[in-house]
């Protein structure tokens, strides 16, 4: 508590000149179609983006994209074929070996191909963990760019969240960019109307 | 008379091919860097706000770090306070004892750099595994960070090939970038798993929500806390912004700065430990506050370490981090290193040609070049010019305390190759010794500015 109150009052006795805070309202770029734009840029860091037809069957078009993953991490109704519930397990840990986890964002941002995943199950992990990363999202909640996007974003109790801009890289090794770190090494983005 | 970093950095550019590859590499980054903005025709606009807001936010800092604490604290969180690297360090390491933990996994962390916080766990017993795969090759191999985003840079790939070879028994001679990244991701993956606790930094910290916010692209800050029971956050009080608005103009600058990426993959908020675990968050001043009264270089507070700066610098390109001797290299390093201690790392304010491509790029719009400049001026006071550094500052002031002069000579820089010759590619700036006088650009970096060729 001292420390606390240490540090507090050597700030306030080092402040002199005070500095308002600006308006921030800069003519941030808008995309009449967002959705193209999203599909563009995602593409550019290295995931892609599928606009599912109406009525088509999510399942049938994971299995025609993933033939071999054996293990499906999800929570999803939906997603019947999963064969992990991330909801169900005692531990983070049991993800490991993950091939493909599927999980809903709720906004996609044009501007940079983030798309915002509030954590809705149990386990986090299985955003990270899983060799491939499949995102469902609405496509008529894609904005323009990250002003819009963080006056839209929302928590679950969980109290995580995490944009997600294409998969995992690193160029650590003489910036020869290498897909797949340590997250996913492939993102794909299912548009759904 | 050579200085410090004028002999590193001869060391550095013995190896001329090394040199040409660090420069030309770099280079390229601050080229990505401003595709990206040149894309953004609020970019200009977007670095004006984050100055401003930056300055209230500095200048509020007691109300906004209270703010943050609070609402962290209210979200289950449990904040401690350091006065400085030392209790920074106890801190960490009490909570660890608590917990019994005996494997750390870091994501990158500055600050835990500046604290010295790794060798202090180890020689207490504690494993400490960095996971940003270029921070873990150089724990590898002993080595610190050259740059502060990028920090293997300077190291080759056959050098990884070789160290991976005998330290994950990677196949002999196979340095290829994609297989010795795998290998490291299935090494780190097993550390991941078996870490008793994942410590990150904060690029931000948010007062509204009390959000610890974390950008990486290889998801390392990620994994580490979504399976360790205990996730501590270490982060510098500076790093406090006041709300999500705020925020958005920071993340919009961040990477495309950095790396020139629109994003970077993974921009992670943490608000609430995992259930049934804990979140640590530790906030340090060591120092921040008392630059807070420094009317010369409060600017410093608004540094969202992005390394723009550095990939931009001619100086730096051209002698490698380790050229410096403070922690931090490049135009902010300087800076941040005499506000440490004068004395100690004075050596590095010889280099910088004053090109202010610096502050042209910086998107907090941080005064960097006007900052070494000076500093230069007082050295006198601290007793450590010498000849050299008195006619360089000397012969530099005067120009670059008219700025129509300054402009001028930049104009006419193409014509008259050799009056900044004398002014900057000469004897005088030691770093620059033994080069080719480069080639001016045909047109001058503010008429280009002018034109909106460059922003
Ligand atoms: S001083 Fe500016 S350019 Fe340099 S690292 Fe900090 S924010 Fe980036």
């Amino acid at each position: 508590m001292s420390t606390k109150n240490d540090i507090l009052s050597n700030i306030r006795s080092h402040s002199g000149k005070t500095y308002a805070m600006p308006v921030i309202e800069p003519d941030a770029i808008r995309y009449t179609d967002t959705a193209a734009r999203f599909m563009e840029v995602l593409k550019s860091v290295g995931g892609s983006a599928i606009e599912l037809q109406e009525g088509e069957d999510i399942n049938a078009r994971i299995m025609s994209l993933y033939p071999e993953a054996r293990s499906i991490a999800s929570n999803l109704p939906e997603i019947r074929i999963a064969t992990i519930n991330p909801d169900e397990i005692a531990t983070p840990h049991l993800l490991n070996g993950t091939a493909l986890a599927v999980v809903r964002g709720e906004i996609g941002v044009a501007e940079n191909g983030c798309v915002w995943i509030p954590q809705n199950v149990k386990e986090k992990a299985v955003c990270f963990i899983a060799e491939y990363l499949l995102i469902l999202l609405d496509k008529n909640n894609i904005v323009s760019n990250m002003h819009e996007a963080y006056a839209k974003i929302g928590f679950n109790d969980y109290g995580f969240g995490v944009f997600i801009s294409g998969p995992s890289k690193t160029a650590d090794i003489e910036q020869a960019l290498v897909i797949g770190a340590h997250g996913a090494k492939g993102v794909v983005v299912f548009l759904t109307a | 008379m050579s200085t410090q970093h004028a002999k590193a950095a001869e060391r550095f550019i013995r190896n001329k091919a090394q040199e040409e590859w660090h420069n030309e590499t770099l280079r390229l980054v601050r080229e990505k860097r401003d595709r990206q903005a040149l894309l953004l025709p609020c970019w200009e606009q977007l670095r004006q706000l984050a100055s401003q807001i930056k300055m209230h936010t500095i200048t509020h800092l007691d109300k906004y770090i209270e703010q943050f604490a609070n609402q962290a604290e209210a979200n289950g969180a449990i904040v401690h306070w350091a006065k400085d690297a030392r209790e920074h360090n106890d801190i960490i390491y009490a909570i660890l004892g608590e917990h019994q933990v005996k494997k750390l996994v870091k994501s990158k962390s500055m600050l835990t750099e500046e604290c010295h916080l790794n060798p202090y766990l180890i020689s207490r017993g504690i494993e400490v595994v960095e996971s940003d795969l270029g921070e873990r090759i150089l724990q590898l191999m002993d080595k610190p960070p050259s740059h502060i985003v990028m920090p293997a840079i300077h190291i080759k790939r056959q050098e990884v090939g070789k160290l991976f070879e005998e330290k994950l028994h990677t196949e002999k001679g196979n340095s290829d970038p994609g297989y010795l990244t795998h290998a490291a991701r299935l090494h780190l993956r097993n550390e991941f798993l078996t870490a008793g606790a994942a410590l990150t930094g904060a690029n931000f910290g948010v007062a509204a929500t009390g959000d610890v916010v974390v950008c990486t692209n290889e998801g390392n800050a990620d994994m580490g806390t979504s399976f360790a029971k205990l996730h501590i956050v270490s982060m510098g009080i500076e790093k406090v912004t006041p709300h999500y608005q705020a925020l958005s103009v920071f993340v919009r600058l961040l990477a495309r700065s950095a790396t020139g990426q629109p994003a970077t993959t993974y921009t992670s908020h943490y608000r609430k430990p995992r259930k049934g675990c804990q979140m640590h968050i530790v906030l340090v001043d060591n120092g921040r506050s008392d630059i807070l009264g420094d009317a010369d270089h409060i600017q410093t507070l608004k540094c969202i370490r992005c390394a723009a700066c550095m990939n931009t610098c001619p100086v730096y390109r051209r002698s490698g981090g380790y050229a410096y001797t403070y922690f931090i290299p490049g135009p902010i390093g300087i800076n941040l290193g005499m506000l440490k201690s004068p004395g100690e790392y004075y050596d590095n304010v010889s280099a910088c040609s004053l090109c202010y491509s610096c502050n042209n790029v910086c998107p907090a719009k941080i005064d960097l070049a006007d900052q070494i400049y000076k500093w230069r001026q007082q050295l006198y006071s601290l007793g450590k010019a010498d000849r050299t550094k008195k006619l360089l500052s000397g012969g530099l002031r005067y120009i670059f305390t008219r700025p129509a002069l300054y402009g001028a000579a930049l104009r006419l820089a193409p014509i008259i190759n050799k009056t900044p010759r004398f002014l900057i590619y000469n004897n005088l700036n030691a770093w620059g010794k033994g080069r080719e006088l480069p080639a001016f650009a045909k047109e001058s970096f503010t008429r280009m500015q002018e034109k909106g060729k460059i922003t």
